[in-house]
């Protein structure tokens, strides 16, 4: 019940801590006025980037209640599907000649050792590229299907990262820190927008079927944000804890609980008559409520029909294909009722080796890469072209995407490949975004980037720009600091903007 | 320095061009430098046409002029860069040779600047929490110096306060606070008898008695834990388990039970190890980081990650008990605070000795492990001294074993292993002459060779037995099954050595450090004969694993029960004794420089270990100075009572907790960026008495003193009633016209559902109950019993890990130990309501609760329900509530009342 007091930017800090500064220098200006200096300073300031940050009018009774952006964003909603482990850019949506001609070398320039450990041979790569759409752009037969919507997408094929450990790369990817305990790139998304769905959680971060990325919670968590922007976690199996009501407990025998607190709470709010914080609790216990009628809905696949379930592959295959097609489904029940942010995890944590549960294909990538595919491909372009179909592209942004690359030759092994933070692509479609077009480029082996660098900062602020927001304008005050999704970088990448 | 060369100095300067600033200078930076750094424009806070802004520097932290030495200055650096990031101009022609050298020349000579050749003053601030603490004259009349300050401020504003809260309210209010624990029925109705007689003594007394509970360290700790986001697993990718981390918990709840001054918990935390506190320093290691094994190879990656460590330590510091955000000095000079990025490193060599991980803490001789420890020590003893009359024996102590043998006198020894596949992190051997010191250790000049020499797959080499580094740098070596020759160990000593002891440890980081819980630290039975060399280089056979683990025991069969003792007592000593914690471990401080830019690939100059200048932080020390010195200087500068930081910092984190909202409402950021105080003279007031109190009877820095002086003002009795006057000025009651009623927190939920319920364990301290499984290597920890009655202690011991969601109270915005939480967000989302609602917790203790309230409520159902309302929410229910009650059950009624806003907010 207590409200921060208004007080000033860092910026404002910044400005008047400078005059602190000068003015205890005890220095004379040489002929120039103080008074002109820091007009001038003031001035330059106020044309720079430093930007005051806005602020989301969050009601405390319903902190999930759809907000304005910024300004008027091409996409309304985000779907993240994103692929722990680091899928190889050079196996999938790169293509890179030179790695044919090169295959077995080991030509000069290339790191002896990279992340696990002493490199071997550049290999070409494990998989054929073939032009796919009217783009005729080259992806690899390892993800046939992804590869046929190459119209769809706009690729961008030079990220590059700042870490080659898949934690921090997680953690930096979606929260935009390397480290633990900064806001998701949801948690900042419904912090500012809430959610147009008064009947689920603005924000729902949907696992894989073998649980939870290396990074666990830190990927959708709220970090310093309010607990009320964190993401429910929950899948086509497994439903958010405690959301059902306890067996040993009746339907009537909760009814009157529920009527029971009612009355306990009315008469408690009479002492305290207007206290937003106890109604706001109040409405929580409604919305919960709600969920408990609507989030088994959303679970509920038996009444999607036949073609969809055998177009998404939940009937065929392996056991974790036909698990993740299932989450898919679920993904595109989420964004149909206008949920804030799905984020789509296709991939778990490594325990179990090398690409088994992920992409991280340190050995016999051949294998094991393909073994990831298998469960990717079919049902993730199912969901995009159902997305498509149902026109919700028109206002959803997809992203799709991983935390680093790999490389372009093999470990010490011979069979795998390292991680590779220095390039890799991603991709984004959907609303807002240029169709068929690829931005960037690695170099001619795909191990750095090369033309037009894209940082995670800048990914980021173009993700947040598409929903309406000024990524260097979306901050929290937190210990000392105004935090931002993208810390004090990141540029709007224009050239991808439709 | 020979004659030539002196003649050649000499010429070269008399001869040299006598460069001039306004002919040969000025023009260079303007063509090239002012457009962005002149008086239009100061990118990155840098102007180059004036000469005191060059010798400072811009927000790197580097000047950029250091007269008489052109190679210094960042100016000349930048300008000759080739890398894209750093060079200057970043776009543009580049200067020439000739205006390079010109620059270089003139710098060489003093870089002189007609008119702007003023000395150089120190950095200064005038923000408000730099300034003396200086004690404020008490505006007026009240007995609690504190509602003078406050109702001076609403005087002046016109607002009048509320009268004092109901005794139940009062009572409910302050256990919480104090306690964390809601006030059990009985003492709130001896409570409201007392207060009905006697108010002022009535309370007094029982805020006397809820501050020598228990339970209040217990309350106040967790406070303390969560600004360092102290956890008992490193977070990131493993997020491995701490071993016996929570020894330091246990020393946080002790230091606030015993009311320990906080000068000296601050002292104690930051230089324990030479106090006899030295699980203190766990406070040094609170924060998250990535171990050796999940960095990668790169060196510049094992660079990086050591100096992220040194951050979390420089964060916690610095956010805990300087209430700055040191960390923004990393990179460049702090954007808004007088700190500049010499002051970062100057602190970073404070804590150049600390490292994350685990060591045997210092304890003094009145410790209560260290007395624990004495004992089960003299019972091994005992032991060891009946099995030395029969020989040698092995003893298993997890992560290495022991082999105590008897005298022999040799200069080397041979370890022959009869095992195939054999793995030693270090080899150590005693002797009776100085019994801890390992003759192995390659520091003795002790040297090893062995088969196979480079290990398996000449990844391990034998010289890792003895480098002293216990961790994951092990000598492998693994030989065919049927090989003829099988591993050993030949172990060279520099002269004849008595040995007796043998000790083989198997990653003893496991054992040291962290875990993961699978893989108990152990290191397998092998199987050996020992043999040493005679003064004329024969090999003589020792002993071996046959002789003392078959052959004695058969011939002494009494051995048998003195082993298993042994190995009870071994296993108490690891629990009860002194055992290696997570606490920090303690390494050869290496010499500190500035990190340009943060990075550990750029040092620059060496800087002393020293507190902030703006603070005359200089500690005459230098990278010479052994860590424990350096820190227990930085602690004697930090806890001087004359400190502007550290005494108003902590009263505000009081303040905060007692009040719910700090007087400084940014209770880690006391910097420019932080929000100015609403009672700046109250807040020096309190730092003054905090320090110097004016009771007699209160010890300085003590923090149960300032608790009570808080909880005893009338400012804390006022009842927390809305009145329209207020809530239109001050809607959020900083000025305290009422007390701010507020969430209570997750801890306080969980606790006083368990106390209702009577299941409450109420042990103080030790080992965590732990609610998660037990992982495998890089797995995440998942809850498997968030309810049982295990898991029925205060949560305060829940095992901590890292963003592990306990399904229930982590919705309560309980923290995820990820960064530094001076105060918790309050947040209401429907996952709390279904978790209160419907958690297998809840509705279990709801069980008890009605239970207990059959046996204890009286026989009719009225009174049970009587005993229902006055458990949980200290009060009777009115009519039309106990109507309401109708026939639901008591489980039920429970139920509703523990997910009641009542039930959830602090009156």
């Amino acid at each position: 019940m207590t409200h921060e007091p208004e007080h000033l930017s860092p910026q404002g800090h910044h400005l008047l801590s400078r005059r602190n500064f000068m003015r205890n220098t005890g220095f004379s200006l040489g002929g120039l006025g103080l008074a002109h200096l820091l007009a001038a300073e003031e001035a330059q300031r106020a044309a720079s980037s430093d930007k005051l940050p806005i602020r989301p009018e969050i009601n405390p009774d319903q902190p999930y209640a759809p907000r304005g952006g910024h300004f008027s964003g091409a996409a309304q909603q985000v779907l993240v599907i994103y692929c722990p482990g680091a899928v190889s850019h050079v196996d999938t949506f790169d293509y890179k000649p030179a790695l044919e001609k090169l295959h077995g070398k080991k030509p000069p320039g290339l790191p002896a050792v990279t992340f696990e450990g002493p490199t071997g041979n550049i290999a070409k790569p494990f998989w054929e590229f073939k032009p796919r759409g009217q783009t005729g752009k080259m992806t690899s037969e390892l993800l046939p299907q992804m590869g046929s919507l190459a119209d769809e997408f706009c690729f961008l094929h030079s990220l590059h990262t700042q870490t080659s450990a898949h934690p921090q790369g997680e953690n930096f990817f979606n929260t935009g820190f390397t480290m633990e305990g900064f806001p998701s790139f949801g948690a900042w998304v419904t912090y500012a927008l809430g959610s147009e769905c008064s009947e689920l959680p603005a924000f729902v971060a949907i696992n894989d079927p073998r649980g939870l990325a290396r990074s666990g919670k830190n990927n959708f968590g709220c970090g310093f944000l309010p607990a009320s922007f964190q993401g429910t976690d929950f899948n086509a199996r497994n439903p958010p804890a405690n959301l059902n009501r306890p067996a040993s407990v009746t339907p009537a025998d909760d009814r009157k609980t529920v009527n029971l607190l009612r009355h306990l709470n009315r008469k408690h709010l009479e002492k305290y008559p207007g206290d937003a914080d106890l109604a706001a609790r109040i409405a929580s216990y409604e919305l919960a409520g709600k969920m408990q009628t609507s989030v088994p809905e959303m679970m509920d696949l038996s009444g999607e029909p036949d073609f969809i379930h055998s177009e998404y592959g939940t009937q065929d295959g392996t056991d974790l294909k036909q698990a993740y097609a299932k989450n898919c489904i679920l993904a595109r029940r989420l964004v149909e009722k206008g949920v804030r942010v799905v984020q789509l995890f296709n991939g778990s944590d490594p325990s179990g080796g090398n690409g088994i549960t992920n992409w991280d294909s340190h050995s016999d990538i051949l294998k094991t890469h393909a073994m990831q595919a298998e469960i990717m491909d079919q049902p993730t372009a199912a969901l995009i072209r159902d997305l498509k179909r149902r026109g919700l592209l028109e206002h959803t942004l997809v992203v799709w995407c991983t935390e680093f690359g790999r490389m372009p030759f093999l470990q010490s092994n011979g069979t795998g490949r390292d991680h590779n933070p220095d390039t890799f692509t991603c991709m984004l479609a959907g609303a807002g975004v240029k169709q068929g077009f690829s931005y960037g480029e690695s170099d001619e082996f795909g191990y750095k980037a090369a033309v037009n660098p894209v940082e995670v900062y800048d990914f980021n602020a173009t993700i947040l720009h598409l929903l309406g927001l000024d990524h260097e304008r979306l901050s929290y005050y937190h210990n000392g600091l105004e935090r931002r999704l993208t810390n004090v970088h990141g540029h709007v990448i224009n050239e991808v903007l439709a | 320095m020979n004659f030539g060369s002196l003649l050649t100095l000499f010429l070269l300067s008399a001869v040299a061009y006598a460069v001039e600033y306004e002919d040969d200078i000025l023009p260079i930076l303007e063509d090239h430098c002012l457009k962005c750094h002149g008086p239009d424009k100061q990118k990155a806070g840098l102007r180059v046409d004036q000469r005191l802004s060059l010798l400072r520097g811009g927000d790197g932290g580097f000047p950029s002029l250091v007269p008489g030495d052109a190679s210094k200055s960042h100016l000349i650096e930048r300008i000759k860069s080739r890398d894209a990031s750093e060079q200057m101009p970043p776009k543009g022609e580049r200067l020439s040779e000739e205006e390079i050298e010109l620059l270089e020349q003139w710098i060489a000579g003093g870089a002189e600047w007609p008119g702007q050749m003023q000395a150089l003053e120190a950095i200064q601030s005038d923000h408000w929490s730099f300034a003396p603490v200086v004690r404020p004259k008490i505006v007026f009349g009240e007995n609690n110096p504190i509602d003078s300050f406050i109702n001076a401020k609403l005087a002046a504003r016109g607002l009048s306060a509320n009268g004092p809260a109901d005794a139940r309210s009062l009572i409910r209010r302050v256990s919480t606070i104090l306690t964390g624990l809601l006030p059990e029925p009985r003492r709130v109705a001896r409570f409201l008898e007392d207060y009905a007689r006697d108010q002022d003594g009535a309370y007094a007394e029982l805020v006397e008695e809820l501050l020598s509970s228990p339970h209040f360290g217990e309350r106040w700790a967790q406070h303390w834990l969560d600004v360092i986001r102290w956890a008992e697993s490193n977070g990131s990718e493993s997020n491995l388990y701490r071993k016996n981390a929570w020894q330091y918990r246990d020393y946080v709840v002790r230091a606030f039970n015993e009311d320990r001054p906080y000068d000296q918990f601050v002292r104690e935390q930051l230089a324990g190890d030479s106090l006899g506190s030295g699980e203190a320093t766990g406070f040094l290691v609170a924060g998250p980081h990535v171990p050796a094994a999940t960095v990668g190879r790169e060196p510049s990656a094992i660079r990086q990650a050591r100096a992220d460590r040194m951050d979390e330590i420089l964060q916690t510091v610095g956010a805990s008990i300087m209430g700055m955000t040191i960390g923004c000095a990393r990179c460049h000079n702090h954007k808004f605070d007088p700190i500049t990025i010499k002051d970062y490193y100057a602190m970073a060599a404070v804590f150049q000795d600390v490292e994350f991980g685990s060591r045997f803490p210092e304890f003094d001789s009145e410790h209560p492990r260290r007395k624990r420890g004495e004992e089960i020590w003299s019972e091994i003893a005992k032991r060891r001294k009946l099995l030395r009359q029969t020989g040698g024996w092995e003893e298993d102590w997890g992560a290495y074993r022991e082999w105590h043998l008897g005298v022999a006198e040799a200069d080397a020894i041979r370890i022959r292993f009869k095992n195939a596949n054999v793995t030693v992190d270090e080899l150590q051997v005693f002797g009776p002459a100085e019994r801890k010191v390992n003759l192995a250790h390659r520091g003795t000049g002790a040297t090893v060779r062995g088969f196979p020499a480079e290990g398996n797959e000449g990844r391990n080499p034998i010289n890792r037995v003895n480098d002293g580094e216990f961790g994951t740098m092990a000598w492998r070596g693994r030989v065919d099954k049927n090989s003829k020759e099988k591993p050993w160990i030949q172990l060279d000593l520099p002269k004849r050595e008595k040995i007796d002891r043998l000790r083989l440890s198997s990653n003893r980081e496991y054992f040291f450090d962290t875990d993961y819980l699978t893989q108990k630290p152990y290191l397998p039975r092998y199987d050996f004969d020992l043999e040493v060399r005679q003064p004329d280089g024969e090999w003589k056979p020792w002993v071996g694993t046959w002789h003392i683990n078959r052959k004695l025991n058969e011939l002494h069969p009494e051995r048998k029960k003195l082993l298993a003792e042994i190995q009870k007592l071994i296993t108490q000593l690891g629990e009860e004794g002194p055992q290696p914690g997570f606490v920090g471990r303690l390494i050869p401080p290496e010499v500190t420089r500035v990190l340009h830019r943060g990075s550990p690939e750029s040092p620059r100059d060496e800087v002393a270990p020293a507190g902030l200048d703006i603070l005359e932080g200089n500690l005459g020390l230098n990278s010479r100075t052994p860590g424990a010195k350096r820190r227990s200087a930085f602690s004697g500068w930090l806890s001087d009572k004359s400190h502007p930081l550290t005494s108003r910092v902590m009263v505000n984190r009081i303040w905060h907790h007692v009040f719910g909202s700090g007087i400084v409402s940014t209770p880690s950021d006391f910097g420019s960026a932080g929000a100015a105080p609403s009672h700046p003279a109250l807040l020096d007031w309190l730092a003054a008495e905090f320090v110097s109190p004016t009771s007699q009877q209160t010890k300085p820095w003590s923090m149960k003193g300032m608790i009570r002086l808080l909880v005893m003002s009338k400012s804390f009795r006022r009842s927390s009633q809305p009145s329209t006057e207020g809530i239109n000025a001050d809607a959020g009651s900083r000025l305290l016209w009422r007390f701010p009623p507020r969430r209570v927190a997750a801890e306080v939920l969980r606790d006083s559902i368990l106390q209702a319920s009577g299941k409450l364990n109420r042990r103080i301290g030790g080992r965590s109950y732990r609610i998660h499984n037990v992982k495998k290597t890089y797995a995440q920890w998942e809850v498997v019993d968030n309810h049982g009655p295990g898991t029925w202690r205060r949560m305060l011991y829940q095992e901590r890990m890292r963003r592990v969601d306990d399904q229930i109270f982590t919705a309560f915005d309980f923290p995820d130990c990820g960064q530094v939480r001076a105060k918790r967000p309050v947040s209401t989302t429907p996952l709390q309501a279904l978790n209160l609602m419907n958690s297998p917790f809840v509705v279990k203790q709801s069980y008890f609760i009605a239970e207990r309230a059959r046996k204890e409520g009286g026989e009719k159902r009225e009174s049970q329900i009587r005993w229902l309302f006055d458990c949980l929410l200290s009060r009777s229910p009115q009519v039309d509530e106990m109507a309401a009650c109708g026939e639901i059950s008591l489980q039920l009624v429970a139920r509703s009342l523990m997910n009641s806003n009542e039930f959830g907010f602090l009156p």
